[in-house]
């Protein structure tokens, strides 16, 4: 005798326990496959586009980083050199190192969370807090060069805020050593793991041609496959530094988690060489913002990161508008990668694994 | 006892996606390439796609412009990948309906114009009905 299915319709959220930030998937469900997902947001509404319009850019560049909590510091990046493109400013390169190290420490944070909460979904709590304890290390390694952890404010025009003592420097390369030890750790058990291999290998697929229909990006897109449309390849400065994005073929959670385990080590190099490479000399070059419009992007830790910005002769911002990875990535899982997925458990999980950020999707 | 807030209706919070200047640009070009008036583009993108698709609009409508110009004709001209896949629009089968009936009329001596121009009266059709 066959079993008897049949069709449901099943919200997950707004509000979950394995959820940062509340959304609601609404899944049409044939037993427990699920056969479509469905999103529906507005219950973290900020409106912070139509905050920053017609206000001077010294305070929409504090705005920008509240954007999003967990990424402040590349919203604070984007946002600057939009504005030192409109004006032409340069700067100096002991500061536009400086900003990768920031950066990347910030991208570092970032993947460790993303990863804290995925195991925390899948039920392996043990490496979700060995990762959270590992990303409070991080979190210092910023306060100690920022003098905050979340909204830096770091970057200015034509520079950075405060420069690297040598202390700081000797202390951050100190940490990048215990960092790479730990991580190189978790990638292996994670690799390993017999569990984690149940619950993530083969499970929410993201197709290569599926990652291209939805311009799905960041680890998302570089976990199935892509990997030139990383905007770091088209910035000067991480050209200089040589970098190549890593990327993986396989499309499903288990690889998203190890490219973002990849990257982690990736941005660990790049911030020694950042020290190795950095020259002495000023910080900030200085420059005033005008007026005029542009597109600009870089690569945020869950993608490519978009600002639209139209400015005056004062600098004020007159348009703005935002567009964040989370957008892309989040209807790409939910469009694609739970469509077909064959355990209701597994919707929160696959969810989670394309890092979803709602505070940067509902700006 | 008042209604869950999960439950309430969608639409000005749809609109207020729908009012970005970047899917505002989107909404006036694919208005205008189609022939149908932007209101009527507007609440038909509503009703047929969720919140976040919505959002994603405006990227996936420039990943797909890029790819229509490598399309054969008459693909190119009707925008059969970008408003079948990218924003899609028409259901897949419609459109290779309307992709066999252009092909079936160039046949029977009419110009690649005027066949489009046909086929573009069925899309019009199918989001005006």
């Amino acid at each position: 005798m066959t079993k008897k299915t049949v069709d449901v319709s099943i919200p997950v959220g707004p509000v979950h326990p394995c959820w940062k930030e509340p959304a609601r998937v609404k899944c049409e469900t044939r037993g427990e496959l699920v056969l479509s997902a469905e999103v529906e947001l507005g219950y973290m509404k900020k409106g912070i586009e139509r905050i920053m319009r017609g206000r001077p850019w010294q305070e929409v560049m504090f705005l920008a980083e509240r954007v999003c909590g967990i990424c402040s510091v590349i919203h604070n990046m984007v946002f600057i050199e939009a504005l030192e493109k409109i004006s032409a400013i340069p700067v100096p390169e002991r500061a536009a190192l400086l900003r990768v190290v920031v950066n990347e420490l910030d991208r570092i944070q970032s993947h460790i969370l993303a990863n804290f909460s995925y195991c925390y979904t899948i039920e392996h709590e043990t490496l979700g807090m060995y990762l959270l304890d590992t990303r409070e290390r991080v979190m210092d390694e910023l306060e100690r060069i920022t003098g905050a952890r979340v909204t830096c404010a770091y970057i200015v025009p034509g520079g950075v805020r405060f420069d690297l003592r040598p202390e700081d420097a000797l202390h951050l390369r100190a940490g990048m050593d215990t960092l790479e030890r730990d991580i190189t750790r978790y990638m292996s058990m994670f690799e390993h793991g017999p569990l984690i291999s149940l619950r993530s290998r083969g499970i929410g697929i993201l197709t290569r041609e599926a990652a291209r229909e939805a311009y799905a990006v960041g680890p998302t897109a570089r976990a199935s496959g892509i990997s030139d449309i990383d905007r770091r390849l088209r910035h000067p400065t991480y050209q200089k530094l040589g970098f190549a994005p890593v990327s993986r073929e396989e499309g499903d959670n288990f690889a998203r988690v190890m490219v973002r385990f990849q990257e982690v080590l990736q941005s660990i190099a790049l911030i020694r060489k950042c020290l190795d490479t950095l020259p002495e000399g000023p910080i900030r070059g200085g420059g005033i913002p005008g007026a005029g419009e542009i597109a600009y992007s870089g690569e945020a830790p869950r993608g490519e990161l978009s600002y639209f910005i139209k400015t005056d002769e004062a600098g004020r911002v007159v348009e703005i508008s935002i567009q964040t990875p989370s957008i892309m990535n989040i209807e790409a899982c939910c469009h694609y990668m739970l469509k077909g997925v064959a355990s209701l458990a597994d919707v929160t999980s696959t969810f989670v694994s394309s890092d979803p950020c709602i505070a940067c999707t509902e700006r | 006892m008042r209604e869950p807030m999960y439950e309430k209706d969608l639409t000005a919070m749809k609109y207020a996606i729908l009012q970005s200047r970047r899917h505002d640009g989107m909404v006036r070009e694919i208005a205008a390439d189609i022939g149908v008036p932007q209101l009527r583009m507007r609440r038909y993108l509503m009703d047929r796609f969720d919140m976040l698709l919505l959002e994603n609009l405006p990227a996936r409508y420039e990943q797909g412009k890029k790819l229509r110009e490598d399309s054969p004709e008459p693909e190119r001209q009707l925008g059969a990948h970008l408003y079948t896949h990218a924003v899609p629009i028409i259901d897949e089968g419609i459109m290779r309906q309307i992709i066999e009936g252009v092909r079936e009329m160039v046949r029977n001596g009419a110009s690649l114009d005027q066949a489009v121009y046909s086929g573009k009266e069925r899309m019009r059709k199918e989001i005006t009905a």
